[in-house]
């Protein structure tokens, strides 16, 4: 074996700044990395794609210390080097953004950058914030180290957590999913970012399913399909479709069968819905048979839009019509016996009862029925074991008994588990936040298919996704919202980039610098 | 996606893992507590399996003894019943030991003042004036906590400490008994409100005399209380929901249940389940309410909650071992030099051990299920 | 009622303060690492017998080290339920002070002889007179004449403690435990040593106090002497949104709340209510307070989850 070269000889004689070599990674029952391997240059940015679950995260978890290999080596500039910690990894230069930030709400910007690299035991705030705004600077970027992180936006906070690494010295630095959680806008001055420290040497790691940022940014694409490494391209050798199919292995379509449904009066109407700090002035009317798409980055209000319309909070002005009735600030267990059904975005949080049965769970929301009741208070226990059988059948939920705890479903059965419950008593109404987060493509195919078909049974479904690909495959009419505001209406016919627009504040209104 | 018939591997099914893995904890906890009391009782000079004997033997050589430590174990198993079912919503009820105290006081005002009516009514009346004056004592915390977010443990030991001076105003100006100028106590109750001793109502006062022994007919009520409490908390839609609020309150408000109406429907119950913990106390053995009335039953009950892992089947299981333990005490104050502080240690460490026991148990076997899981999925 | 009165009552109301606040304090920093603690009573009351035996064998100051010492040990039970064994912090709060008492029962039957309490009458510490306060007009000098030293330390505490939670990298890190420990992970900072440390602060503060307790307000051990007092320090620290400074504030009206029955009972409309209504009040305005306070506080944000994440 040659010399091991480091620094900058390493550079001259061709070896990259980081490879991973015949990487394997292990879960219970499942083979995350499968032999992969991988290298990263200097000075490039590098994309990583597949679909969810085929391991890119992993992949970058690896390297950035949160996991031991079970296999496989990791050298960096040609040495070998075994990274057990994110501490590890920091003092090789590596850095990782998460896609869920991990910073602290309420404490400022300097002392979110500062934590663990103190610099000594007493706390220097006033240099801290000098040094990170001097070298927030160097790069481009703008920050104010003394506001709290909970002050600011979603761009800044990630900009925050890219300084995080920057003062650690990185140079590589490693993305998973940045663009999820930005705008369009937001997401063009990542780039801008990005682009400048790639021309300052620095190597950027990108982990994203979102073939058309990759294909705008990326100096090299490496494909993972269910943790084996399938291609490696660049984007002037390759095309969307082509990437697509390598990360599904199969021809992917990416338009379904959508029924033409003649439409007719508006099933829910929706007007001057206000709430304080989050909706303003929401106007919507969804009719029998149509799927109307609210499209928009998270945190722009979708949540609060759901939990008012299925009733678990009040506005504080506003009317909800559903069939002509009002039910403006009526409780979820009367928008449910009036038909309204309800998929929640976070399926632990408002979806299931973990600890709870799979039969306890498939009643949930109609326990109050007199089917489901017996004398005294007591639940039909018989009636609700029937009914989860045949919940369980009819959507093919993979489970070994009803009496099993819903903790013990998949992700993917667990969200079918809800939509058949929800949809078990024929609503008029859906309203389904986010459906397909976090399934593989057989989950996501089926969802969507039950949602085309409650279109088809003429009823009236309200989709709100973050996922524009989603919005385009189940819409008859989009809608997008932006900071709590309805800001434009469009057809699945409009391109990508209007639809932009209206997702960042309306028909070609300029953004103020905030 | 695929369709065909998947066999699966025959499973235990998920209840039983549960009982194996309480079980195990128990043991594990047992054995430890076991193994401390016993390095105790060595540094004493005594002898640690003569203890235990002793203890084991004090709670069950001759019926009067097993009948004392049932007696014991009556207002354990009320008061493991209240804390368990607000624990069920979530909620820490520690305010037992002032709602029964303040159930004892109810008690004694319906049996003082209503002393004319018949046994058939008055025993009814007394018993449910000691629920109601709990639960009354229970709904200030509960309905703080629901309309302000005040934090129930908090708010339910004030209330304890408020409790004890109520109380002691009580027994000494209104209900204060003319009779008796030094003590400090009520009036006797009349004899119709006072609840059977079950060895007399039995017939076998000869072997277990009801002088000693006041073992009532509490007891098996408590038991048929606790076949109702696991009904209403498993197979009724008020346990349900209670179970979903206590797991998952999100979920269950996203399912159409109120939170808020929940937690304090249950925590009325949890109160009205402590106003009987001190009916046996002073319908069954005293006949009135002294100030020096039986304390420590709500926080034992606490106890006896964690021990019965909070479910109606393992709490009597729980109290009937405390109620040895109390028992327990009495042979080794008298054939041992030891203090009997030791098995007050002993039940402390008993708690931790279980505690930390079935935490340690639950994540087990939680890492267990995840990796079947992650198996099937391959 | 004569203005003496309430110079006592304020003299005895600091007393109180300085078993509530020092307690709070200690809760303070348990919390802001991430560990609920509402074992405080138990720790206050290992402090009260440990407090007494140490005074009555080496003096004063070797009780409070003693009591201080004794609630640190015991609150490691606590830390090592709560962050190594993950046990729920509430119900390892409340197990925590349902053995205390036994403990308490055990140490003293050891150490004095009888289960319940010790001798009376154990030495305490010499008073001071604050100069130019306690020469205070219209009898309200007596609220700052024959201090115990101790309540002085408590109002100094709050410099230490401010410093060292926004000035030094441990009070930088142990916030981030409590506020979010994922993130002080993913940065190489080790949370279960800040919570161990945050648990032992608590420990030693309400052994501290409890011993205050014993030696310089009952002047013995006596079981149930601490009435609540670790609950009330919960109440103050909410009430103080987990902040020193407003931490002080409430611990001094629960401090004066305590002393009400003890030295006004005379004092116009509380001499209306019957005794023991009186000795209601501490409890009751404890009530109050959180009750009306409760909505407007933020406890630190990971406080009572645990924290999953291997210890890096």
């Amino acid at each position: 074996m040659a010399e091991p070269a480091t620094g900058d000889d390493a550079e001259r004689s061709g070896v990259p700044l980081i490879a991973l070599h015949q990487v394997t990674k292990r879960f219970p029952g499942v083979v995350a990395n499968d032999a992969v391997d991988l290298t990263l240059e200097k000075g490039e940015i590098h994309a990583l794609i597949g679909e969810n679950g085929a391991g890119k995260s992993t992949l970058m978890r690896v390297l950035y210390g949160l996991y031991p290999p079970d296999g496989g080596r990791i050298e960096v500039r040609g040495k070998e080097v075994k990274i057990n910690s994110p501490r590890a990894a920091l003092a090789l230069g590596i850095g990782m953004v998460h896609q869920h930030f991990v910073l602290v709400d309420r404490f400022t910007v300097a002392e979110n950058i500062i934590l663990g690299a103190e610099g000594g035991s007493l706390v220097d705030l006033d240099r801290a914030v000098k040094d990170i705004e001097e070298q927030a600077q160097g790069y481009g970027f703008k920050v104010d180290a003394r506001k709290r992180i909970d002050d600011l936006s979603v761009g800044e906070q990630q900009r925050v957590e890219i300084l995080k690494a920057l003062f650690r010295g990185v140079d590589v630095l490693i993305l998973d999913e940045p663009t999820a959680v930005l705008t369009p806008a937001e997401t063009k001055d990542l780039f801008e970012n990005l682009r400048a420290l790639k021309d300052d040497g620095k190597t950027i790691v990108f982990i994203s399913h979102k073939l058309d940022e990759v294909l705008a940014i990326a100096d090299r694409i490496t494909v993972l399909r269910r943790g084996k490494v399938v291609g490696e391209t660049t984007p002037s050798d390759t095309s969307k479709e082509r990437l697509a199919e390598m990360m599904v292995g199969r021809e992917v379509l990416f338009r379904l069968e959508k029924p033409d449904v003649d439409s007719g009066e508006p099933l829910l109407q929706v007007e001057g819905l206000n709430l304080a700090g989050k909706l303003h002035d929401v106007d919507l009317r969804v009719a029998a048979g149509e799927i109307l798409g609210i499209a928009g980055v998270e945190g722009n209000g979708q949540r609060e839009l759901a939990e008012v319309l299925i009733g678990l909070r009040p506005p504080d002005s506003g009317r909800i019509t559903l069939d002509g009735k009002d039910i403006t600030g009526r409780s979820v267990r009367q928008n449910r016996s009036l038909g309204c059904a309800f998929v929640p975005e976070d399926r632990h949080e408002r979806g299931l009862v973990l600890n709870m049965t799979l039969w306890e769970n498939s009643v949930l929301g109609q326990q109050s029925r007199a089917q489901y009741l017996g004398g005294w208070g007591a639940l039909a226990i018989k009636k609700i074991k029937e009914l989860a059988r045949r919940l369980i059948k009819e959507f093919d939920v993979r489970a070994r008994s009803i009496g099993n705890e819903a903790s013990t479903l998949s992700g993917g059965n667990q969200q079918k588990l809800i939509l058949a419950r929800e949809l078990e008593n024929d609503p008029r109404l859906l309203i389904a936040q986010q459906p397909t987060r976090g399934l593989d493509v057989g989950a996501i195919e089926f969802v969507w298919k039950q949602i085309l078909e409650q279109k088809e049974a003429g009823r009236a479904v309200l989709l709100i996704s973050a996922e524009l690909d989603e919005i385009y495959e189940l819409s008859d009419r989009i809608v997008t919202i932006y900071e709590g505001r309805i800001t434009g209406e469009y057809s699945p016919q409009d391109p990508p980039e209007k639809i932009g627009i209206g997702m960042t504040g309306g028909r070609g209104a300029q953004r103020e610098a905030s | 996606m695929a369709t065909e018939a998947v066999t699966q591997p025959r499973e235990r099914p998920e209840w039983i893992d549960f009982l194996i893995s309480q079980m195990i904890a128990l043991t594990g906890a047992f054995a430890f507590a076991a193994l401390i009391g016993a390095v105790i009782v060595i540094a004493y000079g005594e002898d640690p399996v003569f203890v235990y004997r002793t203890v084991w033997a004090f709670g069950t050589s001759r019926p009067q003894d097993f009948a004392i430590v049932l007696e014991n174990a009556t207002p354990l198993i009320y008061s493991g019943l209240a804390v368990a079912v607000a624990f069920k919503a979530g909620l820490f009820n520690i305010g037992v030991e002032g709602q029964y105290i303040v159930g004892m006081a109810a008690a004694a005002g319906a049996a003082i003042y209503m002393s004319g009516l018949p046994t058939a009514l008055l025993l009814p009346l007394v018993v449910v004036a000691a629920m109601a004056g709990a639960m009354l004592w229970a709904a200030v915390p509960a309905v703080l906590k629901v309309k302000t977010g005040a934090h129930e443990v908090v708010t339910t030991i004030m209330m304890n400490g408020i409790a004890v001076s109520l109380v002691a105003w009580l027994i000494l100006h209104p209900l204060r008994s003319d009779v008796t100028t030094t003590d400090l106590r009520t009036e006797d109750f009349p004899q119709s409100a006072l609840v059977p001793n079950l060895a007399t109502s039995l017939g076998i006062e000869d072997v277990i005399p009801d002088s000693i022994v006041h073992l009532t007919w509490l007891f098996p009520i408590a038991l048929v209380v606790c076949v109702a409490v696991w009904f209403m908390m498993f197979r009724t839609r008020l346990g349900y929901e209670v179970r979903a609020v206590g797991s998952s309150p999100g979920s269950a408000e996203a399912g159409g249940v109120s939170i808020g109406g929940t937690q304090i429907k249950i925590f009325l119950m949890s109160g009205a389940l402590a106003g009987l913990v001190g009916l046996n106390h002073i319908l069954g053995d005293t006949g009135y309410l002294g100030s020096n009335y039986e304390t420590g039953l709500g926080f034992s009950g606490i106890a006896v909650a964690f021990l019965g892992r909070n479910h109606p089947a393992g709490i009597p299981l729980a109290a009937i071992l405390f109620g040895m333990l109390l028992r327990g005490q009495d042979g080794l104050a008298i054939l041992t030099e030891l203090p009997i502080e030791i098995l007050i240690i002993l039940q402390g460490i008993l708690i931790l051990s279980v505690v930390v026991a079935y935490e340690l148990v639950s994540r087990a076997l939680a890492r267990r299920r995840q990796a079947q899981l992650g198996q099937a999925a391959s | 009622m004569p203005l003496i009165d309430l110079g006592a009552a304020i003299a005895l109301g600091l007393r109180y303060f300085t078993i509530i606040y020092l307690t709070g304090l200690g809760g303070l920093f348990s919390e802001r690492s991430g560990i609920v603690n509402i074992g405080l009573e138990g720790m206050m009351i290992v402090g009260t017998v440990m407090g007494a035996w140490g005074t009555v064998t080496y003096g004063p100051v070797a009780g409070l080290v003693t009591g201080a010492a004794a609630g640190l040990l015991f609150s490691l039970v606590h830390a090592l339920a709560t962050v190594t064994f993950k046990v729920d912090h509430i119900v390892s709060g409340v197990v925590i002070n349902l053995v205390a008492v036994g403990l308490a029962r055990f140490l003293s039957q050891l150490f004095f002889g009888q289960a319940t309490q010790s001798d009376p009458g154990i030495p305490d510490f010499a008073t001071i007179n604050i100069p130019l306060l306690s020469s205070l007009p219209l009898g309200l000098g007596q609220a700052f004449k024959g201090m115990s030293p101790v309540v002085l330390v408590a109002f100094l505490m709050t410099i230490p403690a401010l410093f060292v939670l926004n000035r030094t990298r441990f009070g930088l890190r142990l916030r981030s435990a409590g506020e979010n420990p994922e993130a002080a992970a993913s940065l190489g900072v080790r949370v279960w040593p800040l919570r161990y440390a945050g648990v032992a602060i608590s420990g030693a503060l309400a052994g501290l106090a409890g011993a205050f307790l014993a030696i310089e307000i009952n002047g013995l051990f006596r079981e149930g002497q601490t009435q609540g007092l670790g609950f009330i320090a919960l109440a103050a620290l909410i009430l103080g949104n987990w902040q020193p400074l407003r931490l002080m504030a409430g611990a001094l009206l629960f401090g004066i709340a305590q002393a009400i029955p003890l030295r006004l009972n005379d004092a116009p409309v509380v001499n209306l209510l019957p005794e023991e209504f009186i000795r209601m009040i501490p409890y009751v305005v404890t009530i109050i307070a959180i009750a009306g306070f409760v909505g407007r506080v933020q406890p630190p944000a990971a406080a009572g989850r645990a924290y999953e994440g291997a210890a890096t």
